[in-house]
């Protein structure tokens, strides 16, 4: 008899990991104080990109990699915009996610409905037979995996080395770099970039690991839920990671109830992961933005032109 | 005091470790420095005066890289050299530390560190850091904290945090921009003392400053620029006086403010009234504390505190611009309550504000338009607003002022601080009003533009307004206040007539509460001030 | 005690201002340069925006080689489906109605300073109301009463979405460009759950969608074209909006807080409410465009029913730099893409949604190489 936490814990875990990725390299590029809206155009962008490339080339880990690649150069296209020709970082992040709204429908015509060799879940030996903890964390595929490692790696870059320390520097005074040396547009130009690269793996993670399909806009606003995670983590990577489960949990209860039999509205349930992201903001108040890199901050609060 | 990291002290060689020679530099239709020499020996402070717009600044960049001189060459221990940036200037030797401390408030000191001193490797090493920084703190006698968050560090605390990074940094000469405008009087003499020892070791020291009375106590030699030009070169400052300091400034003699001034008598209800007033800061932490004070109409209450003693707070609650937590206010008798500004408007309050780019300068507005606002209903038409009329009243205040603002048309946000300053003091002294609240009313002003400013509100005064102003200058407040509130980590530690005090009396007062972290190279505060709060 | 003369003073930490002078007395419109100097303005104005345009263009025509299609066919389709033929042109002014009135919707709190991406969800909610009214007034009451009903059922509805999202921002900080995003998938959600289960037409096959509303609901043609009064509607706003921003005084107080909230404050504005009722009109304008394609084109709520029209809108207003003037072009030019993309679908086999390659090129280009510069960066 299955156990329905468990199914949305689980489904929690695989399902969360798209929006991790995308949430902590959306961390990176707000660390050094550049808000990126293109997120959602970054991660279908990826996620396209991988299951484009999986099915030309048969393998799923060149398709993470091209993944990686175009969300890494969508995200390129904003940092140019925004660094080098100071547009309004909200306008410009939301052009490019319709820019990639486009280009993936374009170009992503050709591969709906067709299948790939994709990255199925693989239990881990010994631990996924754990009762409880098994199935919820250790039976899933290799992208989730690799992303267990990859939050702590992203706190350990921020809070622990040279660079981590420049791309904070960048969002907090960034006059500071620029008397000691540094370019301020280079360090961005590198978090923004990472930052999209990351988007781009969680976009493949969803396209060739989780839902193994493609089909128009399939992130279908997981982009945006990142962002406003990345507030409410205040900007920590360790926050982040348990965050998205928080909204895979709210994006698997549809599914799990409705195998279930529960005739939950799907619609209804479908709003949920909005609903709670926006609950979780009120009630985290006005602190949030207390914590915010400094200069961030200067970019919610400063105008539009 | 140990030296562990600097060249053997007591070299007599009169070589200087710096040499500036024939510097100019022009910004457009503007010529910053013409013919600049200037040197600095080792073991020497070198002071370099000039008022606001003199060209101090531009020299000081040009020295430390961040400009390029159209012409003249540059020295450093006789070796000819090009100083293409900040990082060179470091390499050479020459070390900055900036009137607005390059620091990062939300990084702790070693990682303000780590920035600065290039350490090799991927990985910070912040144990490593922190070993280091302890050393250095103790062999040049500087107290610094590697774990300190700089956002909790005073401002006293913060610079000696940045001069020690200087230090570390390998610098033989030492730059100070401005030091002492944040200072207590004690801070000042303990920053003196770090000078003097610096001294004693052979760096060679050039400290930037407009107040003379520091330059007669710590230069060896001082020189004056005046209009980009070098007035006054290397002169001993001892046997001069502040009129012929003054006069090399400022070419030509400035009058004194006149030191009789009438006694105003009014039955008009007190300007101000703070009755048991706290109030918190920006971040949620108490900036005023049980705060009760009382300025009457026709007199000017200066107020004194070292910065972030909660003068921008008790601005801020006297124009209803903050709420209190608990207390009352009253402007012109009237109880602002949770008004906001705009009771403090309709109470007859204005403001000169402390940070006017930040609080009151509207980016895509013009002058006329920053004019108008805060009195919009008074030039409401049926729908929009009477340009016109806006017009001619601009035109009167800037007559009745003559602070020289600029014209209407130009948008705030393209003037230059000292201009932006004009059209704030314009703005608020324009008018009549029974409260003024002006925060560093002479920040970013020439000195002939500051004396102007000081008789305006000498003039408010006598038409029966009541003032209240803050300032970082105790010269300036001892100047033109009847009486000087002295505020320390938000209290009020005591009220003293401006015209029996002195700096010492004053100093006393800033420090009088041990409210802040450790700081431990001052002398223990002066036990002799009264700390009663001051009724009025 | 006389004053001694003053020395001139410059100030070198804005190197380039001159003294300053004396005061003159000019109204609050910027003082007239001379003339030529503003035609040479214009014409580099003309020229960076040519530019810009020829570059997206280029871009585009490279994809669509790099997709296998034909350039050179495509864009002679394209010409002559969309630009030769009366139908298609008067399709332009259709889908610009409600182009027009959700780009409004971002240009009233851009304003005040506030971005607002919810113009898709407030679209949505305004057609969700006024299908509401329809469905349950369209054959009861006179067509021109139920037409206003449903217009200020969806304005009041519009108004609300964003007025929420203006709430949450002034209770609880949320920053709106968040709040108003993840809001338009809930209307979206709304919508959906609408359709499939109460207001489902009982008689429709196919996709679930609303019965279909009463002809004497439906938004009358202009004349003897297929361009319905929407298209009016939309004007007549704009030209209420550019009024209103330019002339009274809460247009200004929104200039000022737009441009420095915080010296608003300690001018004494209301800032709150201002903010509140920048949003209020804004949402209620992108409504009203929802309610302009509900009763004007499509007569029945229906999965996809706006096809990213609050997206496009916000393009739009970027495009026309938040002017409520050129806004009108902006609507047009992009409405005049979006034609073309189902003409596209049509000849040459792609997706309609290709032209959003074409528009989100076009507005990189804008952002990035045609902004005036004001003087310090823009974050």
């Amino acid at each position: 008899m299955s156990n329905l936490a468990v199914d949305v814990l689980a489904g929690a875990v695989g399902g969360g990991t798209a929006i991790m990725y995308a949430g902590l390299g959306e961390t990176i590029s707000e660390r050094a104080g550049v808000i990126n809206l293109g997120t959602e155009g970054s991660m279908l962008g990826g996620a396209l990109a991988a299951y484009a490339a999986t099915a030309t080339s048969g393998s799923p880990w060149v398709g993470a990699l091209a993944g990686i690649g175009a969300g890494a150069a969508l995200a390129a296209v904003h940092a140019v915009l925004v660094i080098a020709r100071k547009a309004n970082q909200f306008a410009s992040g939301l052009t490019v996610m319709f820019f990639a709204l486009g280009l993936t429908s374009l170009f992503g015509a050709s591969y709906v409905g067709r299948t790939i060799h994709s990255l199925n879940p693989w239990k881990v030996p010994g631990l996924a037979a754990i009762p409880w903890l098994g199935p919820i964390l250790f039976d899933h595929d290799p992208l989730t995996y690799l992303s267990y490692f990859v939050a702590p790696a992203v706190w350990w870059v921020l809070y622990r080395s040279r660079v981590g320390l420049l791309v904070r520097t960048a969002g907090e005074h960034s006059e500071v770099l620029l008397v000691h040396g540094y370019s301020t547009s280079l360090v961005r130009y590198v978090s923004v970039i990472a930052g999209g690269g990351l988007c781009g793996l969680g976009g493949a993670q969803l396209s060739i690991a989780y839902s193994n399909a493609w089909f128009e806009n399939m992130t279908v606003g997981r982009g945006f839920i990142a962002v406003a995670l990345v507030i409410f983590a205040t900007w920590n990577p360790l926050r982040v990671m348990a965050g998205s489960y928080l909204f895979g949990a709210a994006l698997a209860l549809s599914p799990a109830l409705q195998a279930r039999g529960y005739g939950i509205n799907q619609f209804a349930l479908d709003a949920i992961p909005f609903v709670v992201t926006i609950l979780v903001l009120a009630i985290l108040g006005k602190r949030t933005l207390l914590a915010a890199p400094d200069e961030l901050r200067r970019v919610f609060e400063t105008r539009t032109t | 005091m140990t030296t562990t990291t600097t060249a053997a002290p007591e070299t007599t060689t009169t070589e200087p470790l710096l040499q500036v020679t024939g510097f100019t530099k022009q910004f457009g239709e503007v010529l910053a420095n013409s013919n600049v020499s200037f040197d600095v020996r080792p073991g020497e402070v070198h002071a370099l005066i000039g008022e606001n717009g003199a060209g101090k600044s531009t020299l000081l960049k040009l020295v430390y890289g961040m400009y390029k001189p159209d012409a003249g060459e540059l020295r450093v221990a006789g070796e000819q050299v090009a100083v293409g940036s900040p990082t060179q200037a470091r390499a050479l030797g020459i070390g900055m530390v900036f009137q607005d401390l390059r620091l990062v408030p939300a990084f702790t000191v070693t990682e303000n560190y780590a920035l600065a001193l290039a350490t090799s490797g991927v990985t910070l090493r912040q144990g490593e850091l922190r070993r280091r920084i302890a050393e250095a703190s103790e062999s040049y006698g500087l107290a610094v904290d590697p774990t300190a968050l700089v956002r909790h560090l005073s401002i006293g605390e913060r610079q000696r945090t940045e001069i020690l990074k200087v230090l570390m940094s390998g610098a033989r000469i030492v730059i100070l921009d401005e030091p002492t405008s944040v200072l207590a009087p004690t801070e000042v003499e303990a920053l003196f003392a770090m000078v003097n020892g610096l001294r004693e070791q052979g760096l060679g020291i050039v400290i930037v400053t407009h107040k003379l009375a520091e330059v007669r106590a710590i230069a060896d030699r001082v020189t004056v620029l005046r209009g980009g030009r070098v007035v006054l070169a290397g002169a001993d400052p001892k046997p001069m006086t502040d009129a012929e300091l003054i006069e090399a400034m400022v070419g030509q003699t400035v009058a004194a403010l006149p030191a009789e001034r009438p006694t105003v008598v009014s039955d008009a209800p007190p300007a101000l009234e703070l009755i048991g007033v706290s109030a918190l800061g920006d971040r949620g932490v108490t900036a005023l504390r049980d705060v009760t004070l009382t300025v009457n109409p026709g007199e000017i209450v200066g107020v004194a505190g070292v910065a972030g003693s909660g003068q921008r707070e008790l601005c801020e609650v006297a124009v209803g611009a903050r709420h209190p937590s608990e207390g009352t206010v009253r402007v012109s008798g009237r109880e602002l309550g949770r008004g906001g500004p705009t009771a403090g408007i309709a109470a007859g309050a204005v403001d000169v504000p402390e940070d006017p780019v930040n609080d009151a300068v509207v980016p895509t507005l013009t002058v006329l338009e920053h004019m108008a606002l805060g009195h919009l209903k008074a030039f409401a038409r049926r729908i929009g607003l009477d340009w016109r009329r806006i017009g001619r009243h601009t035109m009167d205040i800037n007559e009745k002022v003559q602070l020289r603002m600029a014209p209407a048309h130009r948008r705030v946000a393209d003037l230059s601080g000292g201009n932006i300053q004009r059209v704030m003091l314009s703005r608020a002294l324009g008018r009549e009003a029974n409260l003024v609240v002006a925060a560093y009313p002479s920040r970013g002003l020439d000195i002939a533009t500051t004396r102007r400013t000081q008789e305006l509100l000498l003039a408010r005064r006598a038409e029966g307004a009541g003032l209240l102003v803050v300032s970082e200058d105790l010269d300036e407040l001892m100047a033109v206040a009847d009486r000087i509130a002295v505020f320390c980590a938000g209290r009020l530690t005591g009220i003293v007539p401006a015209a029996t005090t002195n700096r010492q009396e004053l100093g006393a007062l800033m420090t009088a509460t041990e409210a802040t972290a450790t700081d431990s190279t001052t002398e223990a505060p002066a036990g002799e001030a009264t700390m009663e709060k001051a009724q009025s | 005690m006389t004053d001694t003369t003053i020395p001139a003073q410059f100030s070198p930490d804005n190197a380039g201002t001159p003294a300053p002078a004396a005061v003159t007395t000019t109204p609050a419109a910027t003082a007239a340069p001379a003339s030529e100097s503003r035609l040479a303005d214009v014409g580099r104005g003309v020229a960076r925006w040519a530019a810009a345009l020829a570059g997206a263009i280029a871009i585009f025509t490279l994809l669509l080689l790099v997709k296998g299609a034909n350039p050179a066919d495509v864009y002679s389709h394209v010409w002559t489906s969309t630009f030769t033929n009366s139908p298609s042109i008067q399709q332009i002014f259709v889908k610009a109605a409600p182009l027009l009135l959700g780009a409004l919707a971002v240009v009233v709190p851009a304003r005040a300073g506030l971005v607002n991406v919810g113009g898709e969800g407030q679209i949505v909610i305004g057609a969700v109301a006024a299908g509401g009214i329809g469905i349950s007034l369209g054959d009861k009451l006179g067509g021109g009463l139920v037409m206003i009903l449903m217009a200020v059922a969806a304005m009041l509805a519009g108004a609300a979405w964003a007025g929420l999202a203006a709430v949450l921002r002034l209770t609880v900080g949320i920053n709106e460009a968040v709040s108003t995003l993840l809001m338009n998938y809930i209307a979206l959600d709304v919508l959906l759950y609408l359709i499939y289960s109460p207001w489902k037409d009982p008689h429709g096959t196919g996709q679930p969608t609303t019965a279909e509303l009463a002809d004497t609901a439906k938004l009358p043609y202009l004349g003897t074209t297929s361009i319905h009064i929407g298209f009016v509607f939309a004007l007549v706003a704009t030209a209420v909006v550019w009024a209103l921003l330019r002339y009274t005084t809460w247009g200004f107080r929104l200039r000022v807080i737009g441009g420095n909230p915080e010296a608003a404050r300690r001018a004494g504005l209301p800032v709150a409410m201002l903010l509140l009722s920048a949003m209020l009109v804004g949402g209620a304008l992108a409504g009203l465009g929802g309610m302009v394609h509900y009763a004007g084109v499509e007569y029945k709520l229906r999965t996809g029913i706006t096809t990213n029209f609050g997206y496009i809108a916000f393009l739009a207003s970027w495009l026309a730099r938040h002017n409520p003037v050129s806004v009108v072009l902006a609507a047009l030019a992009l409405a005049a893409i979006t034609v073309a993309g189902d003409s596209l679908q049509l000849d040459s086999g792609l997706p309609a949604a290709t032209v959003n390659i074409l528009m989100g090129l076009v507005l990189i280009a804008v952002l990035g190489w045609t902004a005036r510069k004001k003087g310090g960066a823009a974050r």
